[in-house]
């Protein structure tokens, strides 16, 4: 499974990255904005996106919804780990088609926990 | 020929001319011609003196404040350098911690793996079922299980100093954002100053202001949660909104 974690902050995606790998995820690119994030994503066939909300340039809630746009793309499961806390903000993620919202500061076992969630959803 | 200059001439004004003129000086007259001419508002003359002096301390004023130059041309870009050093320390220490535990992960995994493959042996031989070929191998496993563990453990050992001190950046980082917090206070107190120097009240906005939010109410980490109801606690609180919303 192809996974892209989009961060701004190289520390975040390392840890993000060391949490995937330690649940078997083995195959992961990174990217530090939305619109890295989105060429990359229509160029490889990525399964999973895992994206920050609050970045320069774009915006992760614009990259869902670009992903959710795109015929391509729109079948791509997205997990939002972000420190937006505003109700407002999580039901306009719920709207946009998260499959996940994950509020920083996190565990390793609420990642676990949701990616588990999600891809028993999809099947 | 009448011309209406709005000039008008008193008798004592011309009796004082000719006066003037007849004694020879000249520059008085002249001075006198002027004021008839430009008769001066004494009123509008005394406003725009009342506004200089105004004026004239408000400048003053101002240069009395030079911290709040000094603030804007040295202390706030000083502030600036110390923030951007705030976040440099931070990720320094987050990725040396980082570095030693990635360095930890594949020995605790070379380990995990060692104690499994001699684990079975081992039951067999906890439960009297060993056999000698069996047994020589068993030792073989656990020496070297025992050769890894030690060399690998005074590594991890090194390696758990290395993550102990890359928090070193706390007191280190600490001091520098209290001391910007200090700025901060001081700018707000220059600030609300010069508004009320301005006849502003400070107090006078009817709303308590809120902090700006970007795009897509971008506001980055909530650190005054309990105080709001806007936002959520915690992960708990999420998983309850969108489930609250069929999710």
């Amino acid at each position: 499974m192809k996974v892209l974690v989009v961060d701004d902050f190289s520390t975040m995606r390392r840890i993000v990255k060391n949490l995937l790998r330690d649940l078997g995820f083995t195959n992961i690119s990174e990217a530090d904005d939305g619109s890295t994030a989105l060429p990359m994503l229509k160029e490889g066939s990525f399964d999973f996106v895992v994206t920050d909300w609050n970045m320069p340039g774009m915006q992760g809630i614009d990259l869902l919804k670009a992903i959710r746009a795109d015929a391509n793309l729109s079948h791509i499961p997205v997990l939002l780990i972000t420190a937006e806390a505003k109700k407002e903000q999580i039901v306009m993620a719920a709207q946009a088609g998260v499959n996940g919202y994950i509020v920083k500061p996190f565990t390793a076992a609420t990642l676990s926990a949701k990616l588990d969630k999600i891809f028993e959803r999809l099947g | 020929m009448s011309v209406d200059t709005g000039v008008h001439v008193s008798l004592e004004e011309a009796k004082l001319l000719v006066e003037y003129l007849e004694t020879g000086q000249q520059e008085k007259a002249d001075e006198l011609i002027a004021e008839i001419q430009n008769p001066i508002n004494s009123e509008l003359f005394a406003e725009i003196g009342k506004l200089t002096r105004q004026l004239h301390d408000s400048l003053n004023n101002f240069q009395l404040d030079s911290r709040l130059s000094d603030l804007a041309t040295a202390d706030i870009p000083d502030a600036k350098e110390r923030l951007n050093y705030v976040i440099t320390r931070t990720e320094e220490a987050a990725n040396k911690t980082m570095d030693a535990v990635e360095s930890i992960f594949p020995v605790v995994d070379t380990i995990q793996k060692q104690i499994k493959a001699v684990n079975p042996l081992w039951q067999k031989l906890m439960h009297n079922k060993l056999d000698l070929p069996e047994f020589k191998s068993l030792c073989i496993d656990i020496d070297i299980l025992l050769k890894t563990t030690d060399k690998e453990s005074v590594r991890m050992h090194d390696l758990m100093t290395d993550v102990l001190m890359a928090q070193d950046f706390q007191d280190l980082t600490g001091q520098v954002i209290r001391k910007v917090i200090d700025l901060v206070r001081e700018v707000e107190d220059s600030l609300i100053g010069m508004l009320t120097a301005f006849g502003i009240s400070p107090e006078s906005s009817s709303e308590p202001s809120k902090p700006k939010f970007g795009e897509n109410l971008v506001e980055g980490p909530i650190v005054n949660a309990a105080q709001r109801d806007d936002v959520v606690a915690d992960q708990d609180d999420v998983d309850d909104l969108l489930s609250s919303l069929g999710f």
